[in-house]
């Protein structure tokens, strides 16, 4: 009875999700079809949970979700990098969920590429 | 943030949200702190229903219950504080998350629960049996502690 009760609480327990920090879930995305996007930035949001800017390219607006801020720093793209009116090349996938989103798997500015996974 | 949101989610959102967003620490420490809170909480919880449940009944439930009590209050504070700066981050967005709205939902019951078992141990004896009701509150405490844990993690991939 005992070990039972201890197999229940031990399943339960393993039903509790990890702890990982990220925010949006993997599945979401189109990562079968890679999305190139180029132009300005428009708009340009260095925040937590990821930071994000908007290019529009070919008559599409596109919001383009980058990495936590804390990495983006890490990694040699501050605020600065990611100023409004710098041309970006971003490449990553297009949200499945969010039309116009997509998640940045890299972005290039002014010839240095930064990679955001 | 999001267009015709009530007016209180745009000023949370605008302010603590933004002070919460644009600090390279904030967000991840306010990430950080819920969930270890969480493993503290879920840990206090599961050793507090176990007792009650049956586990180590040769144990006086007030050795087991009262300490893990105190301990479960402290990471239920950190969690509150940490959630609600998380909230505040996204607050127009989050109200309108189905499986945040569960979230919220559950935890209410839990809280309620939670007061309906602490109401019931006023009356028991040390030495004395679970009754069948406090025994049922530590069940369904357990479940809602749990289903609360995994709403929490699958808010981001809805």
């Amino acid at each position: 009875m005992l070990d039972r009760r201890l197999v229940l609480i031990a399943c339960l327990a393993a039903l509790a999700p990890s702890a990982v920090l990220g925010h949006h879930g993997w599945g979401s995305y189109d990562a079968a079809k890679t999305v190139t996007v180029e132009g300005p930035i428009e708009v340009s949001q260095f925040e937590n949970p990821h930071a994000l800017i908007k290019v529009t390219a070919q008559g599409k607006t596109w919001s383009i979700v980058l990495a936590p801020t804390s990495r983006m720093i890490a990694r040699g793209a501050p605020a600065a990098f990611i100023a409004v009116g710098k041309t970006v090349t971003a490449v990553g996938y297009a949200s499945t969920a969010a039309p116009g989103e997509m998640r940045a798997e890299r972005i290039t500015v002014e010839g240095k590429t930064v990679e955001m996974r | 943030m999001v267009e015709g949101a009530p007016q209180v989610l745009i000023a949370l959102e605008q302010g603590l949200g933004a002070v919460v967003r644009q600090s390279v620490w904030a967000y991840p420490t306010a990430n950080i702190a819920h969930v270890v809170g969480l493993a503290v909480l879920a840990g206090a919880v599961a050793v507090m229903d176990a007792r009650l449940l049956g586990l180590g009944g040769a144990t006086p439930w007030p050795s087991v219950v009262r300490p893990t009590q105190r301990v479960a209050a402290v990471a239920l504070a950190v969690m509150l504080a940490t959630g609600f700066a998380l909230f505040a981050a996204e607050a127009s967005h989050l109200a309108q998350n189905p499986v945040f709205l569960v979230k919220m939902g559950l935890l209410a019951a839990a809280l309620a629960n939670a007061g309906v078992a602490a109401w019931l141990l006023r009356g028991l004896a040390p030495d004395a049996a679970v009754p069948p009701a406090l025994r049922a509150s530590a069940g369904l405490s357990l479940a809602l502690w749990l289903a609360i844990a995994a709403a929490g993690r699958t808010i981001a991939y809805v």
